[in-house]
């Protein structure tokens, strides 16, 4: 029941960021749908439980944080490769900024609570 | 995993998806699966929803290609179609209540042996002054039934008599038969002189153009 508990926390901490994950992953080079959940779990996130990332990157490339191209793949039919745009750079930047400043004030907080726990 | 992609391709249509873009999306999911599955990967890390129809209509809905819930659409329908519905049976009965309204009221409708036909009425021409058989060419080029009293001056080719009077009265609505249909029985009835007499016959026809030229 507690682990329940714990992974429902964790996918809904999780879905605040994951769009900044997707573009974290594609900022330096393009990659295509498998390849980004690829490199996700390679930097230690399972995306497991926390849905598609299809879905979000619909949303990304709708609101333009996100290009794309096909590239021909060995065999397979050609890929559609997802790379930050200038916008989604942009978006990155803030977010990670965000996200840290969030961080920051969260852990001053839960410190001192784990703190008087361990203590 | 064939099958959810097709599931989701079936979604996709049903959503109104461009096929493009729906076979773009079936593509990019159909390629990644099989890599993932090459890599023993579970399918369920890439797609991370069991229903295909709701995951193939998140990723529809998350790239703006589904402009609003199917259902909402479906009752927006539902209510432009009702709307025209109401407005053709509104248009329907403005215009038959207008046809009432307007029409003329010396058409009707009968059913005759089943079959519906159209019964005019005029009003009655004024006989009364003419030979009986003035008075019989001008009723049947109206086609208006008639018989006279006594009966037997309808058939008397010598034209020897005269209309004295005439019920119903000159101007009275009164039916007549439309063809092939002879639907009725006389409606105009004659009372003709059992003789003809030179002053009858003068005084009847100077009535008689009396009220032709009062119906000019």
């Amino acid at each position: 029941m507690r682990r329940m508990a714990s992974e429902s926390r964790r996918s809904q901490m999780l879905r605040g960021v994951l769009d900044l994950c997707l573009l974290a992953v594609v900022v330096d080079e393009p990659a295509y749908g498998y390849e980004m959940t690829r490199r996700l779990r390679d930097r230690g996130l399972s995306t497991v439980g926390e849905g598609s990332i299809y879905p979000l990157l619909g949303r990304l490339e709708r609101e333009g944080l996100v290009a794309t191209h096909r590239e021909a793949s060995d065999g397979g039919p050609p890929r559609k490769y997802y790379s930050a745009s200038p916008s989604g750079r942009r978006a990155l930047s803030e977010g990670v900024r965000a996200w840290r400043d969030v961080r920051g004030e969260v852990d001053s907080i839960l410190a001192t609570i784990e703190a008087e726990v361990t203590g | 995993m064939s099958s959810y992609v097709e599931e989701c391709r079936r979604e996709w249509k049903r959503l109104g998806v461009p096929d493009l873009l729906a076979e773009e999306m079936a593509t990019e999911l159909e390629a990644d699966l099989a890599e993932a599955a090459a890599e023993g990967v579970a399918a369920a890390e890439i797609l991370g929803e069991s229903d295909p129809r709701r995951f193939a209509a998140a990723w529809a809905s998350e790239r703006g290609l589904v402009s609003e819930e199917p259902s909402q659409a479906n009752s927006r329908k539902r209510l432009w179609i009702l709307l025209a519905v109401g407005l053709v049976v509104l248009g329907l009965l403005l215009g038959i209540g207008g046809v009432v309204a307007f029409a003329k009221p010396k058409v009707s409708m009968k059913t005759f042996n089943g079959i519906k036909v159209n019964i005019h009425t005029v009003p009655a021409p004024n006989f009364v002054g003419l030979f009986t058989c003035e008075a019989r060419t001008t009723a049947r080029h109206m086609r208006l039934p008639i018989r006279t009293i006594p009966n037997a001056a309808l058939h008397n080719r010598r034209c020897n008599t005269v209309v004295v009077s005439q019920t119903p009265g000159p101007g009275t609505f009164v039916r007549r038969n439309t063809p092939p249909i002879h639907l009725t029985g006389p409606v105009v009835t004659l009372r003709v002189s059992g003789r003809y007499s030179p002053e009858a016959r003068s005084a009847l026809r100077r009535l008689h153009r009396r009220w032709r030229r009062a119906q000019r």
